[in-house]
């Protein structure tokens, strides 16, 4: 059984409106419709650009906000309708680590006190335990255990990471929602982070949520990879399938825009670039939400139905009427799943 | 030339991001190197170095001090400050400043130096304890707003800009008018009317704390609304106050001594800064000393609070960058 | 091709309470006309910093040259005057930042913004002004270009934003265009509209380039000279593909093995660089990368490296650059 399973979730915020009376003048669709499980053990990779919902989804899952429709299920139990010691007991369990290692951690506080917030909010220990704890903590996320009384002030951005990681750990969680954790560091910092991240995903047996931007980094950790458009997944599937094999329009133009950090296969490659930009999510295209940009969308069809998710390979799935292989990729393809997959799927 | 200037602007304003960035980078990266510091000390390390913010402070420590240990050297030095020998009146009065009488004295032979001093009490307590008054009730009504939102931030902060919309000391008159003139009630009026401005100040600071993702990281660790508030909030919001606050002790002593000159306030011969102006105004041709001396000092102590409020800001801007 | 602009040696100090914070110490480079030179390094490598200096748009104080020169065209822009600073700016030398949301003013109508350098520096007259920087906005691709010059910053989206501040930097037809991280704060397909775009316009008007990025990818993408740069300083200049094929330097190393990539089938582990930047206050003894250098001996620590030429144009700071049996992997093992 899947840890986690998200079910057709939806989430809107209104749009108000008028500044004396505010009154309601519509709503941003900002999650629509998303469905996607997460295995024990494994990670699930969230891209897309900003806007897409990928964040969203992520604070919905937290329960920080609260979701306007659809279901998510953590081992079984249904999330959105746990109260008083259930959502606490969610809480231990489900963990998040931010963004920005700036303001994800209190100035006011020292590390030793935030380390021990959960401790201290779940009842866990007495002090001197939590103190114990907190040292250990600061061990494994490769801190030194002697700065806990220090301010987080006092720490490079990638230290402050590691002590946003010691945080989430510390109720010793089971699912951990990686909201951009490594986007707002430098690159050699980045990897020290994203092989933390691994390493204490095999030693404690964690599941990540991954929620990024960078396609490179989410195909780095991630087994499963959901690619989000406008509030909508519009493909997801296992980590090689989807980044070798991108079926729908918009992974492929999104995998084509990354450069690679290599001049000669960047010379020799053939980018698709997308015209325009993002539509506002307030008022989504019709039909399918990309053809307003996309280079193969087809009239009327695209602009009046909306894709369904469809299984193009076992555990591969696109939501577009004209969904059709592309190898982007100009290196050597692993044999045996190097095929390239049949016609496009009927629309 | 005045769009060459606006296109400099721009640039300079880049370029004060950029520099900003790296000397914050610099700091920053030494990390653990640093000597460990708590956030009040650098705030206190930061204050020290600015030297309009440490002039203010002074000046203010000087006032409070000769103010408060006034009954102990004032009287045996200067003369009391009220009381009057009728018999030596005439003598005594419109002496210019002396040895004796550094200040001069007034139209009933008072030495002015000890009233001023005397004044400096009036206007320390007014402004204390007015702001006193603000900030109580300033807090909660931000606190109220910000927390609560709909329907009570709506009437709260109308209610504030009814408040706003009123001319301030033709507001506080009335009020005086109502209680009756007095030190006490001047404080009141005073306090009462600078709620507004603190509680709108504490609502936006709160509203720009909650946006920070450590807030969003308690509440996914389970932490009780008291306890965000509490830990999270409050601690990193009040240095906007700690800021205003400052400033609008300034701001009180002014009002009192407004107040005390239009005879709404301090009654003499009880001395205020404001009621000695007063007195002192149809004596401005034949001893305008009088005048000088109080007008300085409602001048000075203002500034001095202004300036320190100003540093506070400064000093308080944790940013989290240095 | 001729060489358009030369720093040498630039060293560009501020003096901080903390101590004075090399921000730059010892750039060298040179610039031929249509050329583009990548300059990549870490936040706080002084890669922006060595931008600004070319400007002369360095506050000062705090900010102070300390050393060396930069020559544009064989003048020294060090040396010039205020006023000839300001005729460089915009019309020589313009520089595109990194944020489109806050290098725009937001009270001006965006045509207005573009016009203003055109009669700054060309004498144009209000009209005629309005209607190049309405032919402006249409080459860099804003569609119904007249009418959009006059809406106001707000009105444009970010890409649209960063396309406004291309056209305000090519507007006068500058021989050099630096680039300040000016696709980071965009989406990657509106990063490659606008990458696009500056190859465009370079090939259109021979235009030389100076890409500032931390980006290997975008390095890749468009760049002829890389300058690779650590704490100030630069530790290795050579063409793209003899950074990127043969680079000799361990810090080069660390940055291209740190990269996920997902052009490479194998998700092997990633290589970190170990520890911390350093501050520019207190810069390592030595060579400033020697802390988290896996390759550090003692001299590393004792001395700092010059740069050395390994041949073709390719240089790097490094004792042990170019001498054999000094070779990428060969002490931190397992790298690609």
């Amino acid at each position: 059984m899947a840890l986690l399973e998200v079910n057709k979730l939806t989430k809107h915020f209104p749009v108000q409106q008028g500044i004396l009376l505010s009154r309601l003048g519509g709503h941003v669709s900002a999650v629509d419709d998303v469905s996607f499980s997460v295995e024990k053990g494994t990670t699930m990779g969230l891209v897309g650009e900003s806007g897409c919902g990928k964040s969203t989804t992520g604070r919905c899952i937290l329960r920080l906000y609260r979701a306007t429709s659809g279901e998510i299920r953590y081992d079984g139990r249904d999330v959105l309708a746990l109260r008083g010691a259930d959502l606490k007991w969610y809480r231990r369990n489900v963990q998040v680590i931010f963004q920005d290692p700036y303001a994800s951690l209190n100035p006011r506080m020292t590390i030793r006190e935030i380390v021990a917030e959960p401790l201290v909010i779940h009842g866990i220990g007495t002090r001197e335990e939590q103190k114990k704890k907190v040292q250990e903590l600061l061990e494994v996320v490769g801190l030194n255990p002697e700065h806990i009384s220090r301010y987080p002030h006092e720490f490079s951005g990638g230290q402050r990471q590691r002590i946003g990681v010691a945080r989430a750990l510390a109720l010793n969680p089971k699912l951990i929602i990686c909201d951009e954790p490594v986007s707002a560091l430098d690159v050699s910092i980045q990897a020290q982070v994203v092989n933390l991240l691994e390493e204490l995903q095999k030693e404690f047996g964690l599941t990540y949520v991954f929620i990024a931007h960078d396609l490179s980094v989410v195909r780095h950790i991630s087994d499963r990879v959901a690619v989000m458009y406008l509030g909508k997944i519009v493909e997801i599937g296992d980590w090689r399938g989807l980044y070798d094999r991108p079926h729908h329009p918009y992974t492929q133009s999104l995998l084509s825009a990354v450069p690679v950090p290599d001049p000669v296969k960047q010379r020799e490659r053939q980018r698709i670039i997308l015209e325009g930009d993002v539509p506002s999510p307030i008022d989504p295209p019709t039909g399918c939400r990309f053809h307003t940009r996309c280079p193969i969308a087809q009239f009327p069809i695209c602009a009046e139905e909306v894709p369904e998710l469809k299984e193009i390979a076992p555990g591969h799935s696109a939501a577009c009427h004209f969904a059709e292989p592309q190898p982007i990729k100009t290196q050597h393809v692993h044999g045996g799943s190097g095929e390239v997959i049949g016609a496009p799927a009927e629309g | 030339m005045a769009d060459q200037d606006h296109r400099h602007k721009i640039d300079l304003e880049q370029v004060a991001e950029h520099v900003e960035e790296q000397v914050a980078y610099g700091l920053e990266v030494q990390g653990p190197v640093r000597p460990t510091r708590t956030l009040w000390r650098d705030t206190v390390r930061r204050l020290r170095k600015n030297k309009l913010a440490v002039a203010g402070l002074i000046w203010v420590s000087i006032v409070l001090v000769m103010a408060v240990t006034a009954d102990l050297w004032v009287p045996p030095l200067l003369g009391d400050p009220i009381a009057l020998d009728t018999t030596q009146v005439s003598a005594r009065r419109l002496q210019p400043p002396s040895w004796e009488h550094p200040f001069g004295t007034d139209n009933l032979g008072r030495d002015v130096a000890a009233r001023v001093v005397y004044g400096a009490r009036v206007s320390l307590r007014v402004g204390v304890l007015a702001v006193s008054i603000s900030v109580v009730i300033g807090l909660l009504m931000g606190a109220i707003a910000a927390f609560y939102g709909g329907l009570s931030d709506t009437i709260i902060m109308r209610l504030a800009d009814v408040f706003f919309a009123f001319p301030y000391i033709l507001f506080a008159i009335a009020m005086i008018a109502l209680l009756g003139p007095s030190e006490t009630n001047v404080f009141i009026a005073i306090g009462i009317l600078g709620w507004p401005s603190i509680a709108r100040v504490f609502r936006s600071s709160i509203l720009s704390v909650k946006e920070n993702e450590y807030v969003d990281a308690a509440r996914a660790l389970g932490a009780s609304d008291p306890r965000i508030l509490s830990r999270h909030i409050l601690p990193n919001a009040v240095a906007p106050i700690i800021v205003y606050g400052t400033m609008s002790i300034g701001g009180a002593i002014l009002s009192e001594a407004a107040l005390s000159f239009l005879g709404m306030g301090v009654q003499p011969p009880q001395p205020s800064w404001g009621n000695m102006l007063a007195e002192a105004r149809s004596m401005m041709v034949v001893a305008p000393w009088i005048m000088l001396w109080p007008g300085l000092a409602i001048l000075t102590t203002v500034l001095a609070f202004v300036l320190m409020g100003d540093g506070l800001r400064d000093a308080l801007d944790v940013k989290m960058k240095e | 091709m001729s060489t358009l602009l030369e720093v040498n040696g630039l060293q560009t100090y501020f003096d901080t309470i903390d101590g004075v914070l090399k921000a730059v110490d010892g750039v060298t480079f040179s610039l031929d006309r249509g050329a583009t030179l990548g300059i990549v390094g870490e936040s706080g490598s002084g890669k922006s910093v060595t931008a600004l200096s070319i400007m002369r748009l360095i506050p000062m104080p705090p900010g102070r040259f300390a050393g060396g020169d930069i020559r544009y065209e064989d003048r020294s822009i060090l040396e010039m005057s205020a006023a000839e600073v300001r005729s460089l700016r915009g019309n020589n030398i313009a520089m595109i930042f990194q944020d489109p949301m806050t290098s725009l003013n937001p009270v001006y109508r965006v045509g207005k913004q573009i016009g203003e350098s055109l009669r700054l520096h060309k004498g144009m007259s209000r009209k005629s002004a309005d209607v190049r920087a309405a032919e402006l906005l249409d080459v860099v691709g804003i569609p119904n270009a007249s009418q959009r010059a006059k809406d106001y910053p707000h009105q444009f989206s970010g890409g649209m934003r960063q396309r406004a501040m291309i056209a305000m930097a090519v507007a006068c037809d500058p021989d050099i265009l630096i680039a300040d991280e000016p696709t980071t704060a965009l989406d990657v397909t509106i990063q490659a509209q606008i990458l696009d775009l500056m190859i465009e316009l370079q090939q259109e008007k021979d235009t030389a380039i100076i890409m500032i990025t931390h980006d290997l990818g975008i390095v890749a993408d468009m760049v002829d000279n890389v300058m690779v740069m650590y704490a100030g300083r630069p530790v290795e200049e050579g063409t793209v593909d003899q950074v990127f094929y043969d680079p000799k330097h361990p810090y080069t190393w660390g940055l291209l093995d740190s990269l996920p990539r997902y052009d490479v089938d194998d998700k092997g582990r990633l290589i970190p660089i170990e520890g911390q930047p350093p501050s520019l206050i207190a810069v390592p003894s030595g060579c400033a990368f020697h802390p988290r250098c896996p390759y550090a001996r003692d001299v590393c620590r004792a001395e700092e490296p010059k740069l050395s030429n390994l041949g073709d144009g390719h240089v790097a700071a490094c004792h042990f650059a170019g001498s054999s049996g000094f070779v990428r992997g060969s002490t931190a093992g397992g790298a690609a």
